[in-house]
């Protein structure tokens, strides 16, 4: 068969609004995930049997159960706006991943050190600020990425809700010229220059983990 | 009586407090008209599994020496295996489906029917993300072992075959079944091109009859007690796993 890529060109507004879609509400998925699951995965890690099982049980309800499946419900059974389904359904998937990756950070911490830096005589906040969070934040950054990789990657299930994103308008070209390999491609790459970008990111973000100077 | 404990009753009766109201909730739901369709369900809750195990079964097959020749491969081969692997790594899982489906029909010239591309894309998934699993394992054998296998006169073959992949194994079991949950969840995509899989089932049988509290309520409990189940099994294989969470 003969390729036709002029058809890229052809339907460049499409693919670009697309891939703006895809940005914005991968970037609103990023920052809600990070929001909900930091807070749950530091509750996680409060000494007190109530909270472990709460945000235990809030963790494998949502890790055990398929992104589409959340979308579906927001979107068909709650009746809520297309965008906002797939923007909360987006959040909350990956905020039970964000939420075991933060707990396990600040398990990695040793006790000892926080007691250590409370009996000197630090407050809290200081202890927070100076001791955990330099150490957390370098043990977290790597599958943070990853994890924001993914929320880039499940964002493409919104198509099927009709959010008009990067997958939405690779299916419409595919559906209006039967050119869906040219179409396919495109996407693809797109997609991958998504993901470097987040990973370029992050590695940049990397150094700054607010060490006292 | 310790605040320990206090919470821990705290929490069951939460729990009950809950199941109950649930209890009280799903015994008003449209239960009989979901009830013929039970059979339906089941099934395609069966082909979903099946997916599953396929996908993972050939994905094993294929990511195992990928992975070895991207640890142990000379350079060019070593790079043309992190570039497959990172490529589908990097692609949204439902963009692998449409490629298999849509797609490979340009390259290959003849019609693929929506199962076999269901999978076929579910175990390119499967391949490339258990390739990084089991690269994972290898590399978490320390070198010093390797260096000493080698130094006590075992050849190459050896030092991996007796040395290095028992451990790999023992230590990538988790990831490993961790993915196959993980690739439990991706097979709810295949709806997107029509195959009649767990997801498709439930929101077709929602479309026939008027249910849809009853039939999201079947749909999510059985992705969750499949998933639940499968992660149970790792907790079996290793209990360590949760200190590792």
């Amino acid at each position: 068969m003969s390729l036709d890529w002029s058809i890229l060109w052809q339907f460049r507004d499409a693919l670009l609004s697309g891939l703006l879609t895809t940005l914005w509400i991968s970037a609103v998925g990023i920052i809600g995930s990070t929001l909900i699951g930091v807070s749950v995965g530091c509750l996680a890690t409060v000494p007190s049997p109530l909270l472990r099982r709460i945000t235990g049980a809030y963790v494998e309800l949502l890790r055990n159960l398929p992104m589409i499946v959340k979308l579906f419900f927001l979107y068909f059974i709650a009746g809520l706006p297309a965008v906002a389904s797939a923007l909360l359904a987006l959040s909350l998937h990956q905020s039970a991943y964000i939420a075991d990756v933060t707990k396990a950070g600040i398990r990695s911490i040793a006790r000892g050190q926080i007691d250590a830096a409370l009996s000197l005589g630090h407050s809290w906040t200081q202890v927070f600020r100076y001791v955990l969070l330099p150490q957390v934040l370098r043990v977290v950054m790597p599958p943070m990425t990853t994890q924001y990789v993914a929320v880039v990657k499940n964002s493409a299930v919104v198509a099927l809700i009709s959010v008009q994103d990067l997958t939405f308008e690779t299916q419409q070209i595919n559906v209006e010229t039967f050119r869906g390999f040219e179409a396919a491609t495109a996407t693809t790459v797109l997609y991958i220059l998504i993901a470097m970008a987040v990973i370029g990111t992050m590695t940049w973000l990397q150094p700054l983990r607010f060490d006292r100077r | 009586m310790s605040s320990e404990r206090v919470q821990t009753m705290l929490w069951w009766c939460g729990v009950a407090l809950v199941c109950a109201f649930a209890a009280e909730s799903a015994w008003h739901l449209e239960w009989a008209a979901v009830a013929p369709s039970w059979l339906f369900l089941l099934t395609a809750l069966g082909r979903s599994w099946l997916l599953a195990v396929v996908a993972i079964g050939v994905g094993i097959v294929v990511a195992f020496p990928l992975a070895v020749l991207r640890v142990y491969g000379p350079a060019g081969v070593r790079h043309a295996a992190v570039t497959l692997i990172e490529a589908v790594r990097a692609t949204p899982e439902l963009m692998v489906i449409f490629w298999v489906y849509f797609t490979l029909p340009y390259l290959i010239g003849t019609q693929v029917s929506a199962w076999n591309a269901a999978l076929g894309s579910l175990s390119v998934i499967a391949a490339a993300y258990l390739a990084e699993v089991i690269r994972a394992g290898l590399y978490s054998v320390p070198v010093g072992q390797i260096e000493a296998a080698r130094s006590s006169g075992l050849n190459a073959y050896q030092v991996f075959r007796f040395i290095v992949l028992p451990q790999a194994l023992r230590n990538m079991l988790p990831a490993l079944i961790a993915q196959l949950v993980a690739l439990f969840k991706t097979t709810s995509l295949v709806y997107a091109i029509g195959v009649m899989d767990f997801f498709r089932a439930v929101n077709v049988t929602k479309n026939a009859v008027f249910a849809p509290y009853a039939l999201y309520l079947i749909l999510g409990a059985g992705y969750f007690v499949s998933c639940f189940a499968i992660t149970r099994v790792v907790r079996w294989f290793d209990p360590r796993y949760q200190l590792l969470e």
